[in-house]
Protein backbone atom coordinates (compact mmCIF):
# COMPACT_ATOMS: atom_id res chain seq x y z
CA UNK A 1 0.00 0.00 0.00
CA UNK A 2 1.19 2.93 -0.89
CA UNK A 3 2.44 5.34 2.01
CA UNK A 4 0.45 8.36 1.35
CA UNK A 5 -2.68 6.40 1.82
CA UNK A 6 -1.77 4.88 4.87
CA UNK A 7 -1.28 8.12 6.40
CA UNK A 8 -4.82 8.99 5.01
CA UNK A 9 -6.03 5.67 6.97
CA UNK A 10 -4.35 6.51 10.30
CA UNK A 11 -5.58 9.98 9.64
CA UNK A 12 -9.14 8.58 9.54
CA UNK A 13 -8.54 6.46 12.00
CA UNK A 14 -8.00 9.05 14.73
CA UNK A 15 -10.18 11.29 13.24
CA UNK A 16 -12.81 8.70 14.15
CA UNK A 17 -11.17 7.73 17.56
CA UNK A 18 -11.50 11.57 18.39
CA UNK A 19 -14.95 11.59 17.24
CA UNK A 20 -16.13 8.58 19.24
CA UNK A 21 -14.59 10.41 22.07
CA UNK A 22 -16.13 13.47 21.74
CA UNK A 23 -19.31 11.61 21.30
CA UNK A 24 -18.52 9.79 24.62
CA UNK A 25 -17.65 13.03 26.20
CA UNK A 26 -21.12 15.20 25.56
CA UNK A 27 -23.44 11.95 26.13
CA UNK A 28 -21.88 11.91 29.74
CA UNK A 29 -21.96 15.19 30.41
CA UNK A 30 -25.73 15.56 29.53
CA UNK A 31 -27.73 12.14 30.52
CA UNK A 32 -27.97 12.95 33.81
CA UNK A 33 -29.83 16.18 32.99
CA UNK A 34 -31.49 14.27 30.62
CA UNK A 35 -32.75 11.71 32.77
CA UNK A 36 -34.14 14.45 35.32
CA UNK A 37 -36.12 16.28 32.32
CA UNK A 38 -37.62 12.45 31.10
CA UNK A 39 -38.50 11.83 34.45
CA UNK A 40 -39.89 15.28 34.91
CA UNK A 41 -42.23 14.62 31.68
CA UNK A 42 -42.93 10.95 32.55
CA UNK A 43 -42.84 10.42 35.96
CA UNK A 44 -41.50 6.89 35.86
CA UNK A 45 -37.93 5.90 35.99
CA UNK A 46 -37.36 3.26 33.73
CA UNK A 47 -39.50 4.76 30.98
CA UNK A 48 -37.33 8.45 31.73
CA UNK A 49 -34.31 5.55 30.79
CA UNK A 50 -35.36 4.04 28.12
CA UNK A 51 -36.04 7.41 26.70
CA UNK A 52 -32.90 8.71 27.39
CA UNK A 53 -31.24 5.38 25.91
CA UNK A 54 -33.04 5.89 22.57
CA UNK A 55 -32.40 9.28 22.22
CA UNK A 56 -28.75 8.51 22.77
CA UNK A 57 -28.85 5.79 20.11
CA UNK A 58 -30.31 8.18 17.70
CA UNK A 59 -27.87 10.73 18.24
CA UNK A 60 -24.93 8.24 17.77
CA UNK A 61 -26.56 6.18 14.81
CA UNK A 62 -27.97 9.02 12.71
CA UNK A 63 -25.93 12.45 13.29
CA UNK A 64 -22.62 11.46 14.90
CA UNK A 65 -20.99 13.10 11.75
CA UNK A 66 -22.59 16.07 12.78
CA UNK A 67 -20.75 19.02 13.97
CA UNK A 68 -20.10 19.06 18.19
CA UNK A 69 -21.96 22.23 18.91
CA UNK A 70 -25.44 20.80 17.33
CA UNK A 71 -25.35 17.66 19.24
CA UNK A 72 -27.02 18.88 21.89
CA UNK A 73 -30.34 20.85 20.65
CA UNK A 74 -30.37 17.51 18.06
CA UNK A 75 -30.35 15.30 21.37
CA UNK A 76 -33.17 17.48 23.59
CA UNK A 77 -35.11 17.23 19.96
CA UNK A 78 -35.09 13.82 19.80
CA UNK A 79 -35.46 13.41 23.46
CA UNK A 80 -38.74 15.58 23.44
CA UNK A 81 -39.91 13.45 20.61
CA UNK A 82 -39.46 9.98 22.69
CA UNK A 83 -41.01 11.04 25.59
CA UNK A 84 -44.23 12.21 23.41
CA UNK A 85 -43.85 8.74 22.19
CA UNK A 86 -43.77 7.34 25.39
CA UNK A 87 -46.90 9.45 26.77
CA UNK A 88 -49.04 8.59 24.17
CA UNK A 89 -48.34 4.87 24.01
CA UNK A 90 -48.89 5.26 27.93
CA UNK A 91 -52.21 7.18 27.22
CA UNK A 92 -53.11 4.31 25.00
CA UNK A 93 -52.38 1.88 27.63
CA UNK A 94 -54.12 3.27 30.36
CA UNK A 95 -57.29 3.22 27.88
CA UNK A 96 -56.19 -0.35 28.02
CA UNK A 97 -55.94 -0.98 31.59
CA UNK A 98 -59.07 0.94 32.38
CA UNK A 99 -61.55 -1.64 31.25
CA UNK A 100 -59.17 -4.71 32.57
CA UNK A 101 -59.77 -6.24 36.28
CA UNK A 102 -58.26 -4.61 38.96
CA UNK A 103 -54.89 -6.59 40.36
CA UNK A 104 -54.92 -7.81 43.31
CA UNK A 105 -52.18 -7.11 46.13
CA UNK A 106 -50.26 -10.16 45.70
CA UNK A 107 -49.43 -9.33 41.72
CA UNK A 108 -47.27 -6.43 43.09
CA UNK A 109 -43.48 -6.60 42.86
CA UNK A 110 -41.94 -7.51 46.17
CA UNK A 111 -39.99 -4.18 47.55
CA UNK A 112 -36.57 -4.33 46.80
CA UNK A 113 -35.14 -4.92 50.96
CA UNK A 114 -31.93 -2.64 50.18
CA UNK A 115 -34.12 0.07 48.86
CA UNK A 116 -35.97 0.13 51.22
CA UNK A 117 -33.60 -0.13 54.06
CA UNK A 118 -33.51 2.90 56.25
CA UNK A 119 -29.99 5.03 55.42
CA UNK A 120 -26.91 4.50 58.77
CA UNK A 121 -26.19 8.36 58.10
CA UNK A 122 -28.29 10.70 60.07
CA UNK A 123 -30.21 13.47 57.98
CA UNK A 124 -29.18 16.33 58.36
CA UNK A 125 -31.25 19.28 58.73
CA UNK A 126 -30.04 21.18 55.39
CA UNK A 127 -30.52 17.69 53.82
CA UNK A 128 -33.79 16.96 54.55
CA UNK A 129 -34.95 20.85 53.59
CA UNK A 130 -33.47 20.37 50.16
CA UNK A 131 -35.07 16.75 49.61
CA UNK A 132 -38.60 18.68 50.40
CA UNK A 133 -37.54 21.44 48.25
CA UNK A 134 -36.34 19.11 45.23
CA UNK A 135 -40.13 17.00 46.26
CA UNK A 136 -41.87 19.95 45.93
CA UNK A 137 -40.01 21.48 42.57
CA UNK A 138 -40.77 18.53 40.87
CA UNK A 139 -44.49 18.31 41.82
CA UNK A 140 -44.69 21.90 40.94
CA UNK A 141 -43.07 21.25 37.24
CA UNK A 142 -45.01 17.94 36.89
CA UNK A 143 -48.09 20.50 36.65
CA UNK A 144 -47.37 22.46 33.63
CA UNK A 145 -48.23 22.44 30.47
CA UNK A 146 -45.05 20.45 29.09
CA UNK A 147 -44.19 23.05 26.79
CA UNK A 148 -43.36 25.32 30.00
CA UNK A 149 -41.40 22.52 31.86
CA UNK A 150 -39.68 21.80 28.85
CA UNK A 151 -38.85 25.49 28.28
CA UNK A 152 -37.73 26.09 32.06
CA UNK A 153 -36.08 22.77 32.47
CA UNK A 154 -33.98 23.20 29.56
CA UNK A 155 -33.43 26.82 30.35
CA UNK A 156 -32.97 26.02 34.19
CA UNK A 157 -31.28 22.64 34.35
CA UNK A 158 -29.31 22.19 31.17
CA UNK A 159 -28.58 25.71 30.97
CA UNK A 160 -29.23 25.98 27.34
CA UNK A 161 -29.62 30.06 25.75
CA UNK A 162 -32.64 30.97 24.22
CA UNK A 163 -31.40 30.32 20.83
CA UNK A 164 -30.25 26.44 21.36
CA UNK A 165 -33.94 25.88 23.41
CA UNK A 166 -35.51 27.44 20.36
CA UNK A 167 -33.50 24.86 18.49
CA UNK A 168 -34.07 21.73 21.01
CA UNK A 169 -38.64 22.15 21.14
CA UNK A 170 -37.91 23.15 17.63
CA UNK A 171 -40.13 26.56 18.03
CA UNK A 172 -39.68 30.27 18.08
CA UNK A 173 -36.53 31.87 20.36
CA UNK A 174 -40.12 34.21 21.22
CA UNK A 175 -42.18 31.52 21.99
CA UNK A 176 -39.25 30.12 24.69
CA UNK A 177 -39.47 32.83 26.34
CA UNK A 178 -43.09 33.30 26.93
CA UNK A 179 -42.96 29.31 27.58
CA UNK A 180 -39.84 30.15 30.47
CA UNK A 181 -41.93 33.63 31.76
CA UNK A 182 -45.28 31.17 32.44
CA UNK A 183 -42.94 28.51 33.73
CA UNK A 184 -41.05 30.31 36.11
CA UNK A 185 -44.62 32.56 37.09
CA UNK A 186 -46.31 29.68 38.21
CA UNK A 187 -43.93 27.90 39.83
CA UNK A 188 -43.35 30.56 41.75
CA UNK A 189 -47.19 31.37 42.74
CA UNK A 190 -46.81 27.49 44.13
CA UNK A 191 -43.74 27.56 45.93
CA UNK A 192 -43.45 31.09 46.83
CA UNK A 193 -40.21 33.43 46.68
CA UNK A 194 -37.73 31.99 48.96
CA UNK A 195 -38.52 28.22 49.69
CA UNK A 196 -35.70 27.14 50.42
CA UNK B 1 -23.24 27.33 26.89
CA UNK B 2 -24.43 30.77 27.90
CA UNK B 3 -26.93 31.06 30.12
CA UNK B 4 -29.70 33.51 29.90
CA UNK B 5 -28.60 37.96 28.88
CA UNK B 6 -31.16 38.32 31.79
CA UNK B 7 -30.34 38.50 35.38
CA UNK B 8 -31.26 35.66 37.30
CA UNK B 9 -34.23 36.63 40.18
CA UNK B 10 -33.94 34.96 43.65
CA UNK B 11 -36.54 32.30 42.43
CA UNK B 12 -34.88 30.90 39.57
CA UNK B 13 -31.03 30.70 41.27
CA UNK B 14 -32.79 28.87 44.20
CA UNK B 15 -34.87 26.63 41.44
CA UNK B 16 -31.37 25.80 39.67
CA UNK B 17 -29.81 25.44 42.66
CA UNK B 18 -32.61 22.47 43.73
CA UNK B 19 -32.17 20.84 40.27
CA UNK B 20 -28.43 20.80 40.28
CA UNK B 21 -28.55 19.35 43.85
CA UNK B 22 -31.43 16.58 42.50
CA UNK B 23 -28.93 15.69 39.80
CA UNK B 24 -26.07 15.10 42.22
CA UNK B 25 -28.29 12.64 44.14
CA UNK B 26 -29.31 10.47 41.51
CA UNK B 27 -28.65 6.87 42.86
CA UNK B 28 -25.99 4.53 41.61
CA UNK B 29 -28.22 2.18 39.74
CA UNK B 30 -29.26 4.88 37.60
CA UNK B 31 -26.13 6.04 37.15
CA UNK B 32 -24.92 2.33 36.14
CA UNK B 33 -27.74 2.30 33.25
CA UNK B 34 -27.31 5.39 31.71
CA UNK B 35 -23.27 4.59 31.45
CA UNK B 36 -24.46 1.29 29.83
CA UNK B 37 -26.86 2.64 27.11
CA UNK B 38 -23.88 5.41 26.32
CA UNK B 39 -21.59 2.39 25.79
CA UNK B 40 -24.20 0.93 23.65
CA UNK B 41 -24.94 3.69 21.60
CA UNK B 42 -21.32 4.47 20.93
CA UNK B 43 -20.68 0.59 20.00
CA UNK B 44 -23.98 1.44 17.46
CA UNK B 45 -21.88 4.37 15.90
CA UNK B 46 -18.74 2.06 15.10
CA UNK B 47 -19.26 -0.49 12.64
CA UNK B 48 -20.08 1.77 9.69
CA UNK B 49 -16.52 3.45 10.55
CA UNK B 50 -15.34 -0.43 11.44
CA UNK B 51 -16.13 -2.23 8.59
CA UNK B 52 -14.98 1.31 6.57
CA UNK B 53 -11.64 1.09 8.00
CA UNK B 54 -11.06 -2.89 8.33
CA UNK B 55 -11.26 -2.89 4.26
CA UNK B 56 -8.19 -0.58 4.31
CA UNK B 57 -6.18 -2.11 6.75
CA UNK B 58 -6.56 -5.61 6.09
CA UNK B 59 -5.51 -4.75 2.47
CA UNK B 60 -1.76 -5.64 3.04
CA UNK B 61 -2.46 -8.99 4.77
CA UNK B 62 -5.28 -9.87 1.71
CA UNK B 63 -2.59 -9.29 -0.63
CA UNK B 64 -0.13 -11.05 0.97
CA UNK B 65 -2.83 -14.25 1.51
CA UNK B 66 -3.83 -13.39 -2.66
CA UNK B 67 0.56 -14.00 -3.42
CA UNK B 68 0.87 -17.08 -1.81
CA UNK B 69 -1.82 -18.50 -2.59
CA UNK B 70 -1.16 -17.78 -6.72
CA UNK B 71 2.36 -19.01 -6.15
CA UNK B 72 0.67 -22.89 -4.54
CA UNK B 73 -1.25 -22.65 -7.49
CA UNK B 74 1.54 -22.47 -9.99
CA UNK B 75 3.84 -24.53 -8.28
CA UNK B 76 0.90 -27.83 -8.00
CA UNK B 77 0.51 -27.57 -11.66
CA UNK B 78 3.90 -28.27 -12.21
CA UNK B 79 4.78 -31.39 -10.54
CA UNK B 80 8.46 -31.42 -11.82
CA UNK B 81 8.74 -28.12 -10.92
CA UNK B 82 9.48 -27.25 -13.90
CA UNK B 83 8.13 -23.40 -14.91
CA UNK B 84 6.32 -23.01 -18.33
CA UNK B 85 9.66 -20.24 -19.05
CA UNK B 86 11.78 -22.85 -18.85
CA UNK B 87 9.86 -24.99 -21.18
CA UNK B 88 9.61 -22.41 -23.55
CA UNK B 89 13.59 -21.84 -23.08
CA UNK B 90 13.79 -25.51 -24.21
CA UNK B 91 11.89 -24.84 -27.42
CA UNK B 92 13.46 -21.66 -28.37
CA UNK B 93 17.21 -23.85 -28.00
CA UNK B 94 16.05 -26.67 -30.50
CA UNK B 95 14.82 -23.46 -33.45
CA UNK B 96 18.25 -22.36 -32.67
CA UNK B 97 19.44 -25.71 -33.71
CA UNK B 98 17.00 -25.72 -36.56
CA UNK B 99 18.22 -22.33 -37.79
CA UNK B 100 21.68 -23.31 -37.45
CA UNK B 101 20.94 -26.16 -39.44
CA UNK B 102 21.34 -24.83 -43.17
CA UNK B 103 20.34 -28.39 -44.43
CA UNK B 104 17.28 -28.61 -42.75
CA UNK B 105 16.67 -24.92 -43.98
CA UNK B 106 17.05 -25.87 -47.71
CA UNK B 107 14.64 -28.77 -47.22
CA UNK B 108 12.10 -26.70 -45.53
CA UNK B 109 12.23 -23.61 -48.15
CA UNK B 110 13.43 -25.24 -51.29
CA UNK B 111 11.43 -28.42 -51.40
CA UNK B 112 8.05 -28.75 -53.38
CA UNK B 113 6.90 -31.08 -50.29
CA UNK B 114 7.70 -34.08 -51.58
CA UNK B 115 10.52 -34.86 -49.02
CA UNK B 116 8.02 -34.78 -46.01
CA UNK B 117 5.83 -36.80 -48.07
CA UNK B 118 8.27 -39.61 -48.29
CA UNK B 119 9.23 -39.64 -45.49
CA UNK B 120 5.89 -39.85 -43.64
CA UNK B 121 5.04 -42.76 -46.22
CA UNK B 122 7.87 -44.57 -44.76
CA UNK B 123 6.72 -44.22 -41.72
CA UNK B 124 3.51 -45.75 -42.47
CA UNK B 125 4.97 -48.60 -44.25
CA UNK B 126 7.31 -49.05 -41.28
CA UNK B 127 4.40 -49.59 -39.04
CA UNK B 128 1.90 -51.37 -41.33
CA UNK B 129 4.75 -53.72 -42.08
CA UNK B 130 5.68 -53.99 -37.93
Amino acid sequence: MPAALLGDVDQTDSSAQSRTRALNQFLAGVELKAFKIAQAALRHEDDALDAVQDAMLQLARAYADRPAPEWKPLFYRILENRIRDLQRRRTVRGRVIAWLPLRGADDDEDPDPIAEAPSPEPQPLRRLEIEEAMGALEKALAGLPRRQQQAFLLRSLEGMDVAETAAAMGCSEGSVKTHYFRAVQALRAQLGEFYV
Amino acid sequence: MSGPAEPLTDFERQARGVLEESVRRIDARTRSKLNQARQAALAAAQPQQRSWLRSFTLMPAGAAAAAVLVALTLWYRQPGGESPLLEGQHTAVEDMDLLADSEGLDLMEGGDGSFYEWAVAQSDNAESEG
